[in-house]
């Protein structure tokens, strides 16, 4: 590796772990192990092998659903690391993946630390404000925070480097590689366990295992499986799609809610902080529409510093609130009303849109869709292993976009009338059972065909131990 | 009243709690405890709109509340309330053994307590005069969280 390969890492994790920068899709797509693999190996002149040492980790971190900040380990850096061990220490994927398993740890650093640091910004927004001085917000939402964290994911990564470098001189990675090999499988054996427990049912069962066997016998092509999903998909879609009506009569044009909703997607997270979460985010995004509402530099910075306020939702199922009060701000501008509707009403819907949004986009949406990718890449179709992750961008750069527009039109309604549509939408219905058959065929791909000695005794108990300690493990919690 | 889990939540139903506390707790039952969503129609249809598969969620006032988790109940109830004024009231009405704090943010005069919780004085002190009656108060944001244990004076 050289210097310039480090840099370019570096540079990388950070635009990953910080989701600023790639339009919101970022946390869904290059932030997943799979996506992070792919570019390290990008990076380091092997796709192909970075691909598959992030489709490992994925599978190790499949488990994983964020809400509201919670973390269990950092699975970019960890795919970001399995790449490199992969590639640069010959290692085999699994091997790799448990090589690279304790750096998840260092990367929840930053997201630990990051809430706590970002309310210095806050603080120091609030000292300004105070002082009348009218200060910029997308600097203390912006560039402040991001400029922070990149100082912070530079550290962390750079330390990593420089840990597995010390390792592999110390002791060779190559001479205990069967270790890595064995502790690998057992950290994607108790993955694949605890999903398994999560989504006990029979049919997903029974979905999962005939499909294991049929690939066991028949040796199945997981693009087959992923166009037949796809098609169903497709199938049991909502097409009726509720469009905005494209009429400005005010002194917001189009390119203005463009423009704040492009804000929004970009910088949600990006001063994401204890004391406010995304308020100052959210304020960031009414930017450029209270600088159209508002003439004196004064009255601007004022209306900003409303919104400022505690604020916290899915950034994308959210949506509708943020063209909803737009709209409430042109009408207050009109009728010189108060704040606190606005407020209340922010409040009340946020919380909503926050459970309904974490339990489709990242309970069901990005699973289903990554693990397609993770599918169809250990099957070895490298280069369809792309289309998964580019459906998914569009499904929730769609979500957010279309909620953004509806909400300056229809106002709440829009926000009931999403609630509604996703309630009843089917693919939560069927998610488990294309989950099941998905991992299944994920699962026998990996066990047979990455993995080297599949009839060993040890494999396999390995395996049954796994699964056993989890299962029982999970019937004594209840 | 062992079927009663009470928490505090500025955000009510949000994700924490859809995808967290309600599979933890195996609750069939939520109610809103909310003197203003309660009084407004809006709210109280996006909120009854938004109930997680096999859940029911009512919202009402905090007298309703009170009137509810008195009568004999055999549904375990997750009772969702934004504010600690609002927990004040509540406790006067019913009998509870437990109450959880999963969010309060920060607002003029509140103090960061722990992580996203922020609590003023005036409200510090409203938790403890709860403990003091020998109500278990616990700042736990997540189930597989430690609780933080707020004791009376």
């Amino acid at each position: 590796m050289t210097f310039s390969d480090y840099c370019l890492l570096s540079i990388f994790y950070f635009w990953a772990s910080s989701t600023a920068f790639s339009l919101g899709i970022g946390y869904y797509t290059i932030y997943r192990p799979i996506v992070a693999g792919t570019i390290a190996g990008f990076i380091l002149n092997d796709v192909q092998t970075g691909m598959i040492a992030g489709a490992v980790v994925n599978i190790i971190y499949i488990d994983f659903i964020s809400t509201g900040g919670s973390f269990k380990g950092d699975q970019c850096l960890t795919a970001v690391m399995a790449a490199i061990a992969s590639i640069s220490y010959n290692l085999h994927p699994v091997e790799a993946a448990a090589a690279a398993f304790p750096f998840g740890f260092l990367g929840i650093l930053i997201w630990k630390y990051r809430l706590v640091i970002n309310n210095i910004f806050v603080h120091i927004y609030e000292k300004k404000y105070k002082e009348n001085k009218a200060p910029d917000i997308s600097l203390y939402n912006g560039l402040l925070p991001q400029l922070l964290l990149f100082v912070m994911s530079s550290a962390v990564i750079i330390t990593a480097f420089a840990l597995m470098f010390l390792f592999n001189k110390l002791i060779d990675f190559k001479s205990i590689s069967l270790w890595l090999y064995y502790i690998g499988l057992l950290l994607v054996a108790f993955s694949a366990s605890n999903i398994l427990y999560k989504i006990r049912n029979k049919y997903n069962y029974i979905i999962f295992v005939s499909i294991f066997l049929a690939d066991l016998i028949f040796d199945l092509r997981a693009y087959l499986l992923f166009i037949l999903i796809t098609f169903s998909l497709i199938f049991i879609s909502d097409k009726k799609v509720n469009f905005y009506r494209n009429n400005f009569t005010g002194k917001i044009r189009k390119s203005d809610l463009v423009y704040s909703w492009f804000i929004w997607m970009n910088y949600s997270h990006s001063c994401y902080s204890y004391e406010r979460l995304m308020g100052l985010a959210f304020a960031h995004s009414m930017k450029n529409i209270l600088k159209k509402l508002y003439d004196n530099k004064y009255d601007i910075s004022e209306a900003i510093h409303n919104h400022t306020e505690f604020f916290n939702t899915e950034p994308n199922m959210g949506t509708p609130i943020h063209g909803y009060i737009i709209a409430l701000e042109e009408e207050r501008k009109l009728n010189n009303k108060s704040f606190e509707n606005i407020s209340y009403i922010k409040k009340g819907m946020m919380g909503i849109s926050a459970g309904l949004g974490d339990s489709f986009t990242q309970a069901i949406l990005t699973p289903l869709f990554i693990s397609m990718s993770v599918m169809l890449c250990l099957d070895e179709s490298y280069y369809l292993a792309f289309i998964p992750v580019i459906f998914l961008s569009a499904n929730i750069l769609f979500i957010s976009y279309n909620g953004f527009m509806n909400g300056y039109f229809q106002g709440r309604d829009s926000m009931l009338q999403r609630i509604k549509d996703i309630k009843q939408s089917k693919i939560k219905v069927y998610f488990s059972y294309m989950f099941s058959g998905i991992f299944g065929l994920s699962m026998s791909k990996l066990l047979f065909n990455n993995i080297r000695p599949s009839e060993d005794i040890f494999t396999l108990s390995i395996i049954i131990f796994a699964v056993c300690f989890t299962f029982i493990r999970k019937r004594g919690e209840q | 009243m062992k079927n009663i889990f009470v928490r505090i939540d500025d955000r009510l139903l949000h994700g924490q709690v859809v995808v967290s506390w309600i599979p933890y707790l195996k609750v069939n039952e939520v109610v809103i405890a909310d003197d203003e969503y309660a009084n407004d129609e809006f709210m109280k249809e996006l909120i009854k709109c938004s109930e997680p598969e096999g859940v029911t969620v009512h919202v009402k006032t905090i007298d309703e509340t009170a009137a509810l988790l008195n009568n004999d109940n055999e549904n375990k109830i997750l009772v969702l309330l934004r504010s600690i004024e609002g927990i004040k009231e509540l406790v006067k009405k019913v009998k509870i053994s437990n109450i959880n704090i999963g969010g309060v943010g920060a607002a003029e005069g509140r103090k960061r307590y722990y992580n996203s919780i922020h609590l003023s004085d005036n409200e510090l002190s409203i938790l403890k005069d709860i403990a003091n009656d020998n109500i278990h108060v616990e700042v736990r944001i997540l189930p597989k969280d430690k609780a933080i244990v707020i004791k009376g004076n």
